[in-house]
């Protein structure tokens, strides 16, 4: 049993080793690099012109601030407050080593100066004490611990091989991920379905490992390749998306954050309680208290392996492929029940103090854990002309990925006693299994997701000064089809239904104007439940820098209730001003 | 009554002199034939360039631009693309839609009548045929090996941008092996690799664009994109859009970029023109905020004039002239109206001699300049080639385009 500390430890030496082996393949690169050039003694003035030609320097300053602007919700009671002000400064090295080697290396620093009233905000709603909202400074990062870090290599025209921390996008779809799933997101900072706000680039964690392409037959695009990612030279919350859930998570790993849910979002005690999804009371006191702890995936679990196969046949082009490992996704985190228990000091199985003392309320221990699992992925795109005349003029991209037994939460709902059958008259409970309360809690079940999405250019002449501008449109259409599905799969937090076929929709649109020095885009996902998140934004492109961008945007949530994604998010509407000067 | 007679006809003579005279191309009313190395052109005599500039430009000149003239450059092909078009121009013709039929290598018809019907499609084919080498960088043949693009607002306020761009041309190798074509690909006229390195938002931005020789089949277009770290498939059937902050569309690509079975040709006729076969500085001199060129001169060259009309009613372009080099097919000057027939966009590119590795001299396209007169915007594109660089056929692939980073090259 390797302890926490040893296994610090041995990351840290781990990563000791990957820093080392990347510079002494730098250097080998180098050496030969130069060896292989002419062979002439290594001057200084070969360096200098060595940095000058091969190295180039660039990056980005931005700042983000956000005033949320919730106050008015009639689903919520929280005041407008001031959400975000998060200074970045990212810089990137890129160095051609040699003809076959590159080398690419960023930080990322992040800083976000001190306020208080989200924080007031927080921690006036947050019950029970002393769970704490966030600290101001969570969002900081001074990490000399490179973002990415990427050797390229290229032994042949035919084989690339990636090195590194990196990035892995597989998939077609664009502000919801389907199979770009093998790199974790950062859910902390950025809100979800606003991508105009954060793109993926920025709200993805890079891994550790190694990407391996080859090239079959270049002319059709037939291409093999192959990702492994050990996770163990990565961050434990780095190894999976890096989302802050409800505000009773006790571990102290994860806890409550800018976009976690308000606690008013979840199952309310009166009705049950999130604790009475996992077991009934012991004793004669109606209560179950979860006590809940952030599962993150040891380094030795978390390897990821996948292989993908690409190819055209004359326009088609599609890929099928693999992904076997942690699956990040936040959205298919599950809680874990670990077990029954009583609120200390009381014991026994009616929850007593003592043999004659007072009853106390029953607790159960859920762990929220990400689940290994395999994903059968598939992809295509197809660019279709003129269809019996009519110019359609579109591209049309898809994703399948299919995941084998993968796992959700059930409950019994409405809640009965599981050894008499008696309805408990409260809105949920324990699965009973042969008339006794389910000690797992989790069923698997196959589960199918697919995208469509169409991508257009549109001519809008009487919507533009340039009528030759065209108009950038896509629609996309997710499906989640779970199945032999059953009722009690729901929602862990709210107790709201999964169904068995989930959809939604986006829709998004953008072009340019005066000389694309204002650039709208507007992005909006619907599900067709009563829920749906708007993200419109607009850029000002100053005519006279090209390195300057200033963006104005909204993230809007709403829906026909507080308790279902994204409606739940309603109350952090919020509006951003982004500046950016890139380097 | 004899006299009264005699003015009559002296009448008609000069109405059908007039009328004839209207049939010369474009709006060239008194080129002056007899301009000489040295010769100043101004805004005292800039009627000795009329006609032999775009009208945008001589406006220009009339308004205080001078410039200076020089003696011309002669440029010969190519041995290996003089025997190509020797070896295989025989057995090439056109078939019933303007496809290009039996073509092989070289150029397709190096002998035509100017009197022949069809003389215009060909010499929309010869110049898609022109000698552009097996492959080649553009912005590689400079210092930095970058295009450095300018958009200039019509206040002068200015954004620039850095790429690079890689062209193969999988079936017509003159110089490397194997030749005329690469085994599997003789059925892609040629792919283009296109990589945004500035600013840092758009760097890594990558195309790989596809032309197939089935007249039939439209252009493929993949677009990596840095912020989604994805490929993302694009149609080219619209080829009119903008590609702002340029004046550029798909089809103005080097000077005319448009599937030639798409389109119409009409022959106008032959012209002088002025040029610059050998540029001097890259980008070359200007003030901020403008485009003309400070200290490059001038030579007068010979062109066919090229009228291309749309095949398409609905085509952005209902006219556009071309004014192809005698020699090269390359093109100097590309004129375009809009369909309520006012001047819309005027296109002048310079030129410069570059060596091969072998130390031969080759031509390539130096500066070009693509002004909208409608908004008064304007797009300079510094963009020399460097040819011949053996790049493999995998590079134009999807594979190298998720290997992109930002900032990064591909070479």
């Amino acid at each position: 049993m390797i302890t926490q500390l040893s296994m610090e430890a041995f990351m840290a030496s781990n990563y000791r080793k990957v820093v080392l082996g990347m510079a002494a393949s730098m250097l080998l690169a180098l050496l030969y690099g130069h060896a292989s050039a002419a062979e002439e003694p290594v001057a200084d003035h070969e360096w200098a012109r060595f940095l000058k030609e091969k190295v180039s320097f660039s990056g980005f300053v931005e700042n983000t601030t956000g005033l949320s602007i919730s106050h008015g919700s009639r689903f919520f009671s929280t005041s407008n407050r001031f959400i975000m002000n998060r200074t970045t400064f990212q810089p990137e090295f890129n160095v051609e080593l040699a003809d076959w080697a590159k080398f690419f290396i960023s930080w990322r620093f992040v800083k976000e100066p001190r306020y208080n009233a989200e924080a007031n905000s927080r921690r006036s709603a947050v019950n029970p004490k002393p769970v704490q909202p966030l600290g101001n400074t969570f969002y900081d990062e001074y990490s000399p611990k490179p973002w990415e870090a990427v050797l390229d290599l290229k032994p042949s025209d035919l084989l690339k091989i990636r090195l590194g921390r990196q990035f892995i996008s597989w998939g077609e779809t664009d502000g919801l991920r389907l199979l770009d799933v093998i790199n974790p997101q950062d859910g902390t900072f950025a809100p979800p379905l606003a991508p105009n706000l954060f793109d993926l680039d920025e709200t993805r964690i890079p891994s550790w490992g190694l990407r391996l392409t080859y090239t079959i037959r270049p002319v059709s695009n037939t291409n093999i390749e192959f990702v492994a990612l050990p996770g163990y030279w990565d961050e434990p919350k780095q190894r999976v998306d890096e989302i802050l859930g409800s505000n009773d998570i006790r571990s102290e790993k994860v806890r409550y954050g800018r976009w976690s849910s308000y606690p008013e979002t979840r199952i309310p005690g009166a009705l049950g309680g999130v604790g009475r999804l996992y077991g009934n009371p012991s004793g004669p006191v109606p209560v179950v208290i979860p006590q809940v702890s952030r599962d993150l995936p040891n380094a030795g679990d978390s390897w990821k392996i996948g292989a993908r196969f690409t190819h055209a046949i004359g326009a088609l082009n599609f890929g099928l492929g693999y992904i076997w490992g942690f699956n990040p996704q936040a959205g298919d985190m599950v809680f874990k029940l670990k077990g029954k228990g009583c609120l200390p000091p009381a014991t026994g199985p009616q929850c007593r103090i003592g043999a004659a003392g007072p009853f106390l309320p029953t607790t159960v221990n859920i762990a929220l854990v990400n689940d290994r699992t395999s994903i059968f992925a598939g992809h295509f795109n197809y660019p279709v002309g003129d269809v019996a005349g009519v110019p359609v003029n579109t591209a049309i991209r898809g994703e399948v990925a299919f995941y084998p037994s993968e796992p959700y939460n059930i409950s019994e709902f409405p809640g009965r006693n599981c050894a008499t059958g008696a309805l408990t008259g409260l809105i949920a409970g324990p699965r009973c299994k042969r008339g006794v309360e389910d000690s797992d809690s989790v069923v698997e079940k196959n589960t199918l997701r697919y995208a469509l999405g169409f991508d257009r250019t549109t001519l809008i002449p009487f919507l533009q000064e340039d009528p030759w501008r065209p108009f950038r449109l896509s629609f996309q259409f997710f499906q989640r089809a779970i199945f032999a599905h059953e009722d009690g799969i729901r929602v862990f937090s709210t107790a709201n239904k999964i169904a068995k076929i989930s959809t939604v929709f986006t829709f998004r649109a953008s072009t340019g104007y005066f000389g694309d020095t204002i650039l709208p885009d507007v992005f909006l996902a619907y599900d067709p439940q009563g829920y749906w998140a708007a993200n419109p934004a607009i850029t000002y492109a100053p005519s006279w820098n090209e390195r300057l961008k200033f963006t104005l945007t909204a993230a809007v949530f709403g829906g026909k209730d507080k308790f279902s994604f994204p409606g739940l998010l309603s109350e952090k509407d919020s509006l951003f001003l982004k500046m950016r000067y890139q380097f | 009554m004899r006299i009264a007679h005699r003015n009559l006809i002296v009448l008609a003579v000069a109405v059908m002199i007039f009328v004839a005279s209207s049939f010369v191309p474009s709006s060239s009313p008194a080129a002056d034939a007899e301009l000489k190395p040295g010769d100043t052109i101004g805004p005292n005599n800039w009627q000795r360039i009329q006609g032999m500039v775009g009208e945008n430009f001589l406006n220009r000149v009339k308004g205080g631009h001078t410039l200076q003239i020089k003696p011309g450059k002669v440029y010969r092909h190519l041995k290996e693309y003089t025997d190509a078009t020797d070896k295989y121009s025989g057995k090439v013709r056109l078939g019933a839609n303007g496809e290009l039929l039996g073509y092989v290598a070289g150029q397709p018809f190096p002998k035509f009548e100017l009197s022949d019907p069809q003389v215009g499609q060909k010499l929309a084919w010869n110049f898609f045929w022109r000698w552009l080498g097996d492959d080649y960088k553009t912005g590689g043949a400079v210092k930095g090996g970058k295009i450095i693009r300018s958009a200039i607002e019509k206040d002068g306020a200015e954004r620039r941008a850095d790429l690079v761009s890689y062209f193969l041309f999988p079936r017509t190798r003159y110089n490397s092996d194997p030749r005329p074509a690469i085994p599997g690909y003789e059925h892609i006229d040629y792919m283009q690799l296109r990589i945004d390195s500035y600013p840092r938002d758009a760097a890594g931005t990558t195309t790989l664009e596809i032309r197939y020789s089935d007249p039939n089949r439209a252009d493929d277009l993949y677009i990596y994109i840095p912020s989604i770290r994805r490929i993302r498939r694009a149609t080219t059937t619209q080829r009119c859009q903008t590609l702002a902050p340029s004046e550029f569309n798909l089809d103005d690509i080097n000077s005319f970029n448009g599937k030639i079975t798409d389109f119409n040709y009409k022959f106008l006729g032959e012209k002088k023109m002025l040029a610059n076969l050998s540029q001097e500085h890259f980008p070359f001199h200007r003030k901020q905020g403008d485009y003309l060129p400070l200290d490059e001169k001038w030579e007068v060259v010979d062109t066919y004039v090229l009228e291309v009309t749309p095949k398409d009613p609905n085509y952005c372009y209902p006219r556009k002239l071309l004014h192809l080099n005698k020699v090269t097919y390359d093109t100097h000057w590309t004129l375009i109206w809009d369909k309520r027939g006012e001047y819309w966009k005027e296109q002048f590119g310079m030129f410069t001699p570059v060596k091969l590795a072998d130390g031969r001299e080759v031509w390539s396209v130096g500066d070009v300049t693509i002004t909208n007169v409608q908004n008064g915007r304007t797009t300079i594109v510094s963009a020399t080639r460097a040819y011949n660089r053996g790049y493999p056929a995998s590079m134009f692939s999807l594979a190298t385009l998720e290997s992109i980073m930002r900032g990064g090259s591909i070479e």
